[in-house]
């Protein structure tokens, strides 16, 4: 028995390692023509280090645009995945670079693990693009939304309807930079009206995961402990929204306590044409796909991040002033809710289910 | 020293003399303790009938998975991907009820039987899974730890590989009942039904016992301690269910109820008792039949055979593969049925749904005196140990704490728990 089951380890382990092998060639073996590529000076190839491609995001949103973007300027696009490890991602950026790249876009998997590699490219005369996610180096050019503008954008609809009463805030992961980001936005907007004691925040917490269904209980468990008497949520995200709401409806209260979040999501965008969420704050990815492809474009001609069209400096967590392109999301609300029709990002069923006819512009 | 300690012994044989579970006791003292705890801490808001009502509704999920947790942890494994099993369930069911029937096969949404299909589907899943794991594990020889590692892994990445992200939602209208709030309760004169139907039961169950006890010739309890016993459950459900009658619709909701059956909202506002939410009811009835598998039916007493001492349990007979397999299966079908309680509260499938569920599965069933090394636990304990957990949790969101304080706090009580356990079991033998 402990033979057979020796062997059977055995044969995995060699079949594991026959993988491994055939898998790693596979990349050092492409360069050559890449290379042959390279040499003639029209083309820039600019080579992208996804952190997880899984994700529905990235493969269907920004990818295409960030490639066509390239492709448009003239360059070459390679790409490949860390499927969620650091270890990969510093041999990915590596290999981009044995592969020919002249700029690189890296979405990292984690903001200060990635840095050796970024250093190391730098170092060798590659501009690095630090995609969506900070890395903390000042030499990098950081594209990404202005997550302290999403904050700001879900407050300012939320207090327009609510200039005084009672606030909820449900914020994110507590070990997420983005959840202090959305909610240092926010207290830009409110935070006079609470020194001066019109809003009064009657609960705030942090929500392990960005969990919808632990906001859910989170919410519960504020209206029990304010007896009902919360005029408006202000939620991190749309997921945790749809718990905030969820909670809200088993009150009864539901549509008539503003609620507030962002990411778009086409469950989120429905409430809003329901009436059961105000706002959805709108980041569309192929915008910062075609401004990435664009600034990697210009940084195969001038490698200093400060030169490309469009960045202002941003001052990062880590003390740092890195070249920044932030662009502004759009805040998507009962008025606007052609701008997600018109943009393919969600069909009229999906939008408009279970709304009554005519009582929303963009649904039948 | 000896003592000190010589009456409280005696205190406990007394208690084991009239066959009371001290463990059972001592959980009710703990739970005591924290409910009243936060009732002063929170200047009177957590003894509420509003809050013990949504308290229960928010333990039923892990209560329902905790009963299953019991018998794999007394058969010595262990079941790391209840909360995957539940996510990778649940997302399957809303496909079901907003995909899959009312666009493929183009029967569109909220048709009457969506939802009973929808349910009766999501626990083959459930089974079919629980079951090909328990296969891996009791055929397969490979220990349930790595089994159930992948699992978690399997399942998790399959929901993300074919949800691309998406969240879910609205759910089949009358699938949401099954998730509770006050349309989704079974109102006052329903709530004292099942009451009263309880009260039976343990009136019965009293007489019963004592019958077959007498018939057998074991000792039994003495005649004031059946009586006593008897009272304290037929008061403590009586005050349960007036709890629950206590909590009346939300005005809103009563309003907009009146509004639909087209009569005329009195004056002076109107109180409807929400009674006992359909989660809680499916957690008490889950409860109930996984008790008398485990004390009444042979598959139990082999799962307890088997936790007591595997070789034993082989070579008195006990199909110890067979019986393995199917307690997974059966924890299969509770994910399932979670994950109907957990999609339809939420009104929405989204991707992270039942993470790390598995650790406050286990939590519940281990602070409920289930034992790790296998042999011992039983259903109600984990039932309780959920509550316990829900209340701390709850609690602590009341006061504010924020999520990290919180995982502090119940990380600190489970490792007292289980000490403490361990400590008065050495004591006792």
């Amino acid at each position: 028995m402990s033979v057979r089951r020796v062997a059977v380890l055995f044969a995995t382990v060699m079949v594991v390692g026959a993988a491994c092998n055939a898998a790693a060639p596979t990349p050092t073996a492409t360069p050559a023509p890449v290379a042959t590529a390279t040499a003639a000076p029209a083309g820039c190839v600019v080579g992208v280090s996804w952190n997880n491609y899984q994700e529905e995001r990235w493969a269907k949103w920004d990818e295409p645009a960030l490639k066509a973007a390239i492709e448009a300027g003239g360059g070459t696009y390679i790409s490949n995945d860390a499927a969620s490890s650091e270890e990969t991602q510093a041999s990915n950026i590596e290999n981009l670079q044995t592969q020919g790249a002249q700029v690189l876009v890296v979405l990292a998997q984690n903001t200060s693990a990635v840095l050796p590699s970024v250093d190391a490219a730098i170092d060798a005369g590659i501009p690095v693009i630090a995609y969506d996610r900070l890395i903390e180096s000042p030499r990098v050019l950081y594209t990404s939304f202005n997550n302290v503008e999403v904050g700001r954008m879900i407050a300012r609809e939320i207090f327009a309807l609510v200039p005084s009463g009672n606030y909820v805030i449900i914020k994110g992961n507590g070990a997420d930079a983005n959840s202090d980001f959305l909610r240092g936005g926010m207290e830009e907007i409110i935070g006079a009206a609470v020194t001066a004691g019109d809003i009064n925040i009657v609960g705030e917490t942090y929500t392990d995961n960005w969990t919808p269904s632990l906001a859910q209980t989170e919410m519960e468990n504020f209206l029990t402990a304010a007896n009902n008497d919360v005029q408006a949520v202000l939620s991190e995200n749309d997921g945790m929204a749809g718990g905030v709401v969820a909670a809200l409806e088993a009150q009864g209260l539901a549509g008539d306590v503003p609620v507030g979040g962002q990411d778009g999501d086409l469950a989120a965008l429905n409430r809003v044409a329901l009436g059961t969420q105000v706002v959805s704050v709108w980041k569309d990815a192929r915008l910062l796909g075609d401004a990435t492809g664009k600034a990697a474009i210009a940084l195969c001609s001038d490698p200093d991040p400060s030169h490309v069209a469009g960045t202002a400096t941003f001052h990062t967590p880590g003390d740092n002033d890195v070249a920044g392109i932030l662009l502004d999301p759009l805040p998507v609300t009962k008025d606007n809710l052609s701008a997600v029709l018109d943009a393919g990002w969600i069909t009229e069923e999906v939008l408009c289910q279970g709304v009554a006819a005519g009582t929303v512009t963009g649904c039948p | 020293m000896t003592q000190a300690g010589a009456p409280t012994i005696g205190l406990r044989d007394r208690f084991r003399s009239i066959e009371i579970d001290t463990r059972l006791l001592g959980m009710f003292g703990v739970l005591a303790v924290i409910w009243i705890g936060f009732h002063i801490m929170s200047n009177g808001n957590f003894i509420t009938p509003r809050n013990l009502w949504n308290l229960s509704v928010q333990s039923a999920s892990i209560g329902i998975m905790a009963t299953g947790m019991v018998l794999i942890i007394v058969s010595r494994n262990i079941d790391l991907s209840v909360g995957a099993q539940l996510g990778f369930v649940g997302y399957t069911m809303a496909m079901l009820q907003t995909v899959w029937i009312p666009i493929s096969l183009g029967m569109g949404l909220d048709q009457p039987f969506t939802w009973i299909l929808t349910v009766v589907f999501g626990l083959a899943v459930g089974a079919l899974i629980g079951l090909i794991q328990g296969f891996v594990v009791a055929y397969g020889g490979v220990p349930s730890f790595i089994v159930t590692l992948g699992g978690l892994l399997v399942w998790r990445g399959l929901i993300f590989q074919y949800a691309q992200g998406q969240t879910l939602a609205p759910l089949d209208s009358t699938f949401r009942l099954l998730g509770g709030g006050p349309a989704g309760s079974i109102g006052e004169v329903g709530s004292w039904a099942i009451g009263l139907v309880a009260i039976a039961g343990i009136i019965y169950t009293l007489f019963a016992n004592r019958r077959r006890r007498r018939r057998y010739g074991f000792v039994f309890r003495p005649k004031w301690a059946e009586l006593a016993l008897g009272v304290i459950g037929t008061l403590a459900v009586l005050a349960a269910v007036w709890v629950v009658n206590s909590y009346g619709w939300p005005e809103q909701l009563a309003h907009d109820l009146y509004d639909r059956l087209g009569l005329p909202w009195p004056p002076g506002g109107v109180f409807l008792p929400v009674g006992i939410a359909y989660p809680v009811i499916i957690m008490l009835a889950v409860g109930l039949l996984m008790t008398y598998l485990t004390t009444r039916r042979r598959f139990g007493r082999n799962v307890f055979a088997i936790g007591g001492n595997p070789d034993a349990a082989v070579l008195s007979g006990i199909n110890v593969r067979r019986t393995i397999m199917l307690t997974f299966g059966l924890m299969g079908v509770l994910a399932a049925i979670s994950a109907v309680v957990q999609t339809a509260r939420l009104n929405a499938a989204v991707t992270g749904l039942g993470v790390s569920n598995e650790l406050d599965v286990i939590s519940a069933a281990v602070i409920g005196g289930t034992s790790l090394s296998g042999g011992i636990g039983t259903i109600p304990g984990a039932i309780l140990g959920a509550v316990v957990m829900q209340s701390l949790r709850s609690g602590m969101v009341i006061l504010k704490f924020d999520s990290p304080v919180q995982d502090i706090v119940v990380g600190i009580v489970l490792v007292t728990a289980v000490g403490f356990d361990a400590l008065l079991r050495r004591r006792s033998t």
